[in-house]
């Protein structure tokens, strides 16, 4: 019985997590056409572009790691998904709260890209091989601020939980963001580059790279990396307020708090440029990392 | 369960209104009228409104915008790409040059009747059409979709053969993959 | 007879028949070859039993060998990995030249492991080592002549350790009397302040050349990259071990008690990460398949001696399970070049491609020691470093947790690298014809892949032997109280649940991947990568798309500024200068009696006038 429904709780976690993260997708599209003065599509836009890839055909494939691709980067969501805590004390949404830690949730996050990697190898466009290889320089830029801001929380509170650091904060009453804020500080510069949008987006340049990593993959593939993204999108929010702003009681405060948050790298990539990816790594080990190394420095002395 | 012929329709209905509102378009910009594609996008007209968006590879449009002529070379590189797209798919023939080679009327290479080659669903007449009526040509397959209509695809897989035998006419050293799915 | 000498008087016995019988026919010899490490090795895992010890006196020394829990554990290593990679070596080496000195060689150089793990005492210790460098010397320059100047700067920096640890016995000898490891650390205690660094720090220059530590690594990508294969596996998997080995021995037997010894050991964990750091940088560099692994493991190494630097209980855990780890997953990747390079006869990532659909089973095993590798969780290598990175917080290290992070993440490129230079991309007609490697190369590989996977899920299948290894060297049981068979705990309590997760892991992978198999695949037709949407071109049979030049060009222009300052050079600087003083000496040698009979009178001189200071008249 208990198995059964912790079956159900999962499921329930990983619809939320859809549907909050395409709606969240939606709403961007939105907010990004009224701020170049249009009127832009309807909030719900992501949802009808998920049903109509899935009733496209998908009539070719490179190969067998061309499907195994975007099974991997949805297995590395869901994982991820199943470690991060929705709720404060857990509920419905509890899983596998307790089996993980930053680490291992860490690890897990990079699964998925290395999976895509792997599948946008096999289609042998030469543009996704570029758009990877940026994406992946990328990513070793970005997570090195981010670490120090997670090696700042460890050693404030002395666990490498999520779920100890999200009840020390409900305890003490002070969010991580006001305690510790040069952890945060470094934790949202990285995070503009984990959502890749302007100035980090060259990984998929439209127009250079015709798309980057997904430039072969239409239909089911398309669909399954899009709702894995949302997906990881929602992970990805919900594993900031979890740290930083002293997770969420209920849903609508998770939905707003996420929200909040989410604008950081919407706004900024709106009225942004592009870098070019050599660029954006020294961003990273610039500022950043300046911050990151003032949190690791605050949470030892103070 | 889904062999049921009116659940059958129900999904249709569904899909065609989903097909209806998210259009990643192709444009395929060798002709004068890709000129009137970026203001379409942007603010003044804003297309994305009708849930249309750009796609960058024909792997995950759903439509390909043919901007005016087509030279006899650029043909061979439009099958392809047509070609390379997944079905459901259609094709806007955009400007005169389309319907009936326009100004180039008595040009040696351009190709006066896109027709012939390739099944175009909607024509956007005028020299250049102007954004509203690439707007209007947009609404006009947005409705051949939402009323089955809008079947160029099954067109060229039945009379591919005719369409094969004009595409060898105008190119004559023909290597291309097999176009059967 | 004595089991323990039975087994290494059957690995040289094997190794001279090998040489000497396999002259008659190969068949015979690799016969002879594969019987003389199998046998061996079962007869030393039915029957050698830890604490057994025998000594014997020569010259009036007291000798000891016998096996202890932590040598029993990389004997692990040695053993297993040796039989695999002799298996395999059967199979690649096939046809080769002076295959006979190749076989005894393999089989001497684990015999002089096997041999290193034996010691109890430090002359016999040494003498194995000695064969140990010899061995692989040979197998370095077994190619022939054009790799002479690799296998000199190999053997000019074992020589240094060499004698830095020749010359560390011989003080151990003279203070004490004995030559027993035992005696050494009973009575280390005792010895003067100075001596008390001095002999560590001699034996740690011998063993930090074989682990390939900065600075004394740069013989490490040319030996690897350059020997055959089937034993580069076993030279990075196993050799480099002994270092690691004996790193641990000083570092808790002798380290430990040297007043103030905890800077040693800080700047040993520092040395490590620099290491990590700059072999994964310049592993990013390089695009032949053998120096990215051969970097890569000098990378690998640089963990292993953080975790043995910071010395906590958990450190030690960790340096040792991922030593384990370390030899599948590095092993089993130099197998993989090894099929590769034998298939095709390059190893170069910029000239093939492609090899999935015709290499399928090679490129699983890659793969998995690939995931392995990055540490990523459902495979073992995610274990060792999710130790080392809590005991680094742990311990008040962080910004060492940020550099061996780094240095952790950047080997996601030099992963990727690899599996996409060899396995994805494009398929060029050039390499149509390849065909798998035979099963004799592809087993031992699939069984080092299904390994990976095994230590993932039930770590606690090394950690136990480890456990005992550490609790022999004098630390607290850990049992219980770090880890269980499937779970892992830090000392906050926080756990891992390795088994639960990598059933979910498992789960949902194949919900997907059946999701988009069957859906998928029936109603989908392959195509070549050659259909793919190029802006309506299609490439022609013959036109090269693949990219593979200068693959991550972005990042090494960002990381450019750190490698410009290349060790390297130092090292040749000073080989220059030698060079220069040596040639400068040379001269004195002219060939002319006269000028020898000036030197005479010169030095007749010299004495007289310097009669009173040297004679004190």
């Amino acid at each position: 019985m208990e198995l059964i429904l912790n079956i159900l709780g999962a499921i329930a976690t990983i619809v939320l997590a859809f549907t909050v993260g395409m709606s969240y997708g939606g709403i961007v599209r939105k907010i990004t056409a009224r701020v170049h003065n249009r009127m832009g599509p309807p909030w719900y836009q992501n949802f009808i572009d998920a049903f109509k890839l899935a009733g496209k055909t998908t009539a070719i494939n490179h190969g067998i790691m061309q499907h195994f691709g975007p099974a991997f980067i949805m297995v590395s969501s869901i994982v991820s998904l199943m470690i991060v805590p929705v709720l404060n004390g857990g509920g419905w949404f509890e899983n596998l709260n307790f089996g993980g830690d930053l680490i291992f949730l860490l690890y897990i996050m990079v699964f998925g890209p290395l999976g895509m990697a792997l599948g946008a190898g096999q289609t042998g466009n030469p543009n996704s091989a570029i758009g990877i290889t940026r994406g992946l320089s990328q990513m070793v830029g970005f997570e090195i601020p981010w670490v120090m801001a997670l090696v700042a929380l460890m050693v404030q509170f002395d666990t490498t939980s999520i779920v100890d650091i999200m009840r020390i904060q409900n305890e003490s009453g002070t969010w991580m963001m006001f305690s510790s804020p040069f952890a945060f500080i470094a934790a949202v510069m990285a995070m503009l580059g984990m959502f890749r949008y302007s100035p980090f987006d060259i990984v998929g340049a439209p127009t250079e790279l015709a798309s980057g990593p997904v430039s072969e993959n239409g239909g089911k593939y398309l669909l399954t990396m899009m709702s894995s993204g949302s997906i990881f999108a929602f992970v990805k929010l919900t594993l900031y307020v979890d740290l930083f702003m002293g997770g969420a009681d209920n849903l609508i405060i998770l939905v707003l708090k996420t929200f909040a948050l989410y604008m950081i790298p919407v706004l900024y990539g709106i009225v942004s440029p592009r870098y070019r990816t050599e660029q954006s790594i020294r961003f990273f080990w610039g500022w950043p990392t300046f911050f990151g190394l003032l949190a690791i420095l605050y949470a030892v002395f103070v | 369960m889904i062999n049921d012929k009116n659940s059958q329709k129900i999904v249709d209905i569904l899909q065609n209104w989903a097909r209806k509102h998210s259009l990643f378009v192709l444009a395929y910009g060798t002709g004068c009228g890709a000129i009137e594609i970026p203001p379409t996008m942007t603010s003044r007209y804003d297309a994305e409104r009708f849930g249309i968006r750009g796609a960058a590879t024909p792997r995950q449009a759903d439509v390909l915008l043919i901007t005016g002529y087509l030279t006899t070379k650029t043909l061979k590189r439009v099958i392809r790409v047509y070609e390379q797209m997944q079905d459901p798919k259609y094709v806007i023939g955009f400007g005169s040059c389309t319907i009936n080679g326009g100004m180039y009327y008595d040009s040696y290479n351009t190709i006066k009747v896109l027709d012939k080659y390739l099944p175009v669903d909607v024509y956007i007449n005028g020299c250049m059409p102007r954004p509203e009526s690439v707007i209007s040509g947009i609404v006009k397959l947005q409705s051949l979709i939402a009323e089955g209509k809008a079947n160029g695809a099954a067109k060229y897989k039945e009379n591919l053969d005719w369409y094969r035998a004009n595409q060898k006419k105008i190119i004559p050293n023909w290597v291309m993959p097999e176009y059967n799915w | 007879m004595e089991m323990i000498y039975l087994i290494l008087v059957l690995f040289l016995g094997g190794a001279v028949l090998t040489w000497l019988l396999g002259k008659i026919s190969p068949i015979i010899r690799d016969i002879l070859f594969i019987s003389s490490v199998i046998i061996p090795t079962v007869l030393f895992f039915m029957n050698v039993e830890v604490g057994h010890d025998v000594s014997f006196q020569v010259l009036g020394y007291k000798l000891s060998w016998g096996i202890s829990y932590l040598a029993y554990l990389f004997s692990y290593i040695v053993l297993g990995l040796g039989s695999l990679a002799s298996v395999y070596a059967v199979a690649a080496m096939k046809g080769k030249k002076n295959l006979g000195f190749f076989y005894s060689n393999f089989i001497l150089s684990i015999m002089s492991m096997m041999g290193i793990l034996l010691s109890r005492d430090l002359i016999s210790f040494f003498i194995f080592w000695e064969i140990m460098t010899w061995s692989s010397y040979l197998m370095v320059v077994f190619r022939g002549k054009d790799v002479q100047k690799v296998g000199i700067k190999y053997f000019v920096f074992s020589a240094i350790g060499a004698y830095a640890m020749l010359m560390a016995i011989v003080i151990v000898n003279s203070l004490t009397n004995s030559l027993l490891i035992s005696d050494l650390v009973s009575s280390f205690g005792s010895f003067s302040l100075s001596m008390k660094w001095l002999i560590p720090l001699l034996l740690l220059i011998g063993f930090a050349v074989k682990s390939a530590m900065m600075p004394l690594h740069v013989w490490a990508p040319g030996a690897y990259s350059n020997s055959p294969m089937a034993f580069t596996s076993m030279f990075s998997g196993a050799l480099s071990k002994m270092g690691v080995y004996g790193m641990i021995i000083v570092m808790v037997s002798l380290v430990s008690y040297i007043p103030n010894g905890f800077w040693l050991k800080e700047t040993i964990a520092w040395l490590g990460g620099i290491t990590a750091v700059g072999g994964t940088l310049w592993a990013v560099a390089q695009d032949d398949a053998k120096k990215l692994l051969a970097y890569s493991s000098v990378a690998q190494l640089g963990y292993i001696i953080v975790g043995i630097g910071i010395g906590t209980p958990l450190a030690m855990l960790s340096a040792l399970f991922m030593a384990v780890m370390h030899a599948i997953f590095k092993g089993n990747l130099f197998l993989v070049v090894g099929a590769i390079e034998r298939q095709t006869g390059t190893s170069n990532l910029t000239e093939v491609s492609g090899l999935i659909r015709k290499m399928p089973w090679t490129f699983i095993s890659a793969l998995f020691s690939i995931i392995a590798l990055a540490g990523i969780p459902p495979l073992g290598g995610f274990v060792g470093k999710w130790m080392l990175y809590e005991s680094l917080i742990g311990s008040n290290h962080y910004l060492l947790v940020i550099v061996v992070f780094f240095s952790s993440t950047a080997a996601f490129l030099y992963s990727y690298k690899f599996l996409f230079g060899f396995f994805l991309g494009q398929e060029e007609k050039e390499w149509s014809h390849i065909k798998e490697a035979p099963a004799m190369m592809v087993v031992p590989m699939m069984i080092l892949a299904v390994a990976t996977f095994v230590l993932g899920t039930f770590p606690g299948l090394v950690l136990n032997p480890i456990d005992n290894g550490l609790q022999e060297l004098g630390f607290a049981s850990t049992q219980g109280r770090y880890w269980e068979m499937s779970a892992l705990f830090n000392e906050w309590g926080n756990q891992v649940m390795l088994q639960p997760l990598v059933y979910a892991i498992i789960a949902v992978f194949l919900f997907f991947a059946a999701f988009l198999t069957i859906k998928g695949f029936k109603h989908t037709r392959y195509v070549t990568t050659k259909d793919i949407s190029s802006s309506g071109e299609v490439p022609k049979e013959h036109e090269n798309l693949t990219f593979s030049q200068n693959f991550f060009q972005p990042f090494l222009r960002a990381v450019e500024p750190f490698m410009k300052r290349r060790i390297d050079t130092y090292y040749s600087g000073i080989g220059n200068g030698l060079e220069a003083i040596f040639d400068f000496t040379r001269r004195i040698y002219t060939g002319n009696g006269q000028t020898y009979a000036l030197y005479a009178v010169i030095f007749i001189v010299v004495l007289l006038m310097f009669k009173n200071a040297l004679f004190g008249l």
